[in-house]
């Protein structure tokens, strides 16, 4: 049995703990735990169809999925409480943080650290694509998109949005599903 | 330019970019490199290879190194101006996005089964895949001008594909590689 629908208040609290929960990664896991088990706003399929929806609209992934249990329940305002919730604890800190960064990033040995960090963070970007590829693998048509889009943006030095603007439509005109025959091999 | 051009500057900037963030949006990196670096020369290039790094080691989701972009922009203008331009860089980022998914929510019951939803997830799936990939490169050569802080990248990347370690002890680890002097710029 679900429980009644939260106010902006309780989204607002029910994000920031899961803000605060999850320090140190995992956030979509405690989104789950604390959304779905403990406060029961939502079924666990609600939760996983909201999951689809904020990883196919524009943003990040894990706000758009406050977005999506804050607008369920409460619209613009309840998206508006959800964010506030999710990012106050963790944005105040990293400003923090990036103020005492710009004070002391000079110094030489704050600047050695940071530079084996960095380091390990271009790992983490250059693991991104790579995290994703197995879902194209078998798509030759899938992949050709995929090369000739870094193409266009590391050799032929276009910007993001013409790329996005021009390829976009241009991929989804080849993906539209046709017939029967390609809803079925689905 | 005063305090308000930046904040301005930055605001249009972010909100321009907001709908683009396709992929959950790592996919914006390579763009915020160049707007902060080389058009508006908010910060260094090095300083953004940083600003990327505190992003992904801090709690909270990384998409928030904009609000870092934001203060480096208007920190030249006093703190209360990096703060306030921080905030509104995020804000900015997020307000485009954030409509458009409220609008999602509410209609998704209607929109699932259209022929546009499926052609847009599985046609803008692979361009994500190419965006990311050049993404990954971008940061690389943003971040590493030394043989051994390539190795480190490409250990990151492989640990980060074939284990499921937290990320932040590799970070950990790298930082005090770096500060024994055994990884440079």
């Amino acid at each position: 049995m679900p429980a009644p629908s939260p106010s902006p208040k309780a989204l607002f609290f029910g994000m920031l703990q899961v803000a605060l929960s999850a320090f140190g990664g995992g956030l979509s896991a405690w989104s789950q735990r604390i959304v779905v088990e403990q406060r029961r706003w939502m079924s666990n399929e609600a939760f996983l169809t909201g999951l689809t929806v904020a990883r196919l609209f524009p943003g990040p992934n894990q706000i758009n999925m406050a977005v999506y249990i804050g607008a369920l329940f409460n619209g613009f305002i309840g998206a508006m409480a959800a964010i506030a919730g999710m990012l106050l604890v963790p944005f105040s800190i990293l400003m923090l943080l990036g103020l005492v960064y710009f004070r002391s990033h000079a110094l030489p040995a704050v600047d050695h650290v940071l530079t084996g960090v960095v380091a390990a963070a271009a790992g983490m970007a250059l693991s991104m694509g790579f995290k994703i590829l197995h879902e194209y693998w078998r798509d030759p048509l899938a992949i050709l998109i995929a090369i000739l889009t870094f193409l266009a943006l590391q050799v032929a030095n276009f910007k993001l949005i013409p790329v996005v603007l021009v390829g976009g439509p241009m991929a989804m005109a080849l993906y539209w599903p046709r017939a029967r025959k390609s809803q079925a091999e689905n | 330019m005063t305090g308000f051009d930046t904040l301005w500057q930055v605001i249009k900037t972010f909100l321009g970019l907001s709908l683009f963030s396709l992929g959950g949006g790592n996919t914006l990196l390579q763009e915020y490199q160049h707007l902060s670096v080389d058009t508006y020369h908010w910060i260094t290039n090095n300083q953004f290879a940083d600003l990327y790094a505190l992003a992904e080691a801090a709690p909270g989701p990384s998409s928030m190194i904009v609000g870092l972009l934001g203060l480096g922009a208007g920190l030249r203008h006093g703190v209360l101006w990096g703060v306030l331009t921080g905030l509104a860089a995020e804000i900015a980022i997020l307000l485009p996005s954030t409509l458009l998914m409220v609008a999602a929510a509410l209609s998704w019951g209607r929109f699932k089964d259209s022929p546009f939803r499926i052609a847009f997830e599985r046609g803008l799936g692979p361009i994500t895949l190419g965006i990311l990939f050049s993404v990954g490169l971008t940061v690389l050569r943003t971040a590493d001008h030394h043989w051994l802080a390539y190795v480190v990248s490409f250990l990151v990347c492989g640990l980060m594909l074939f284990t499921r370690i937290s990320p932040l002890y590799f970070m950990a680890i790298a930082g005090l590689l770096g500060g024994f002097g055994l990884i440079q710029r």
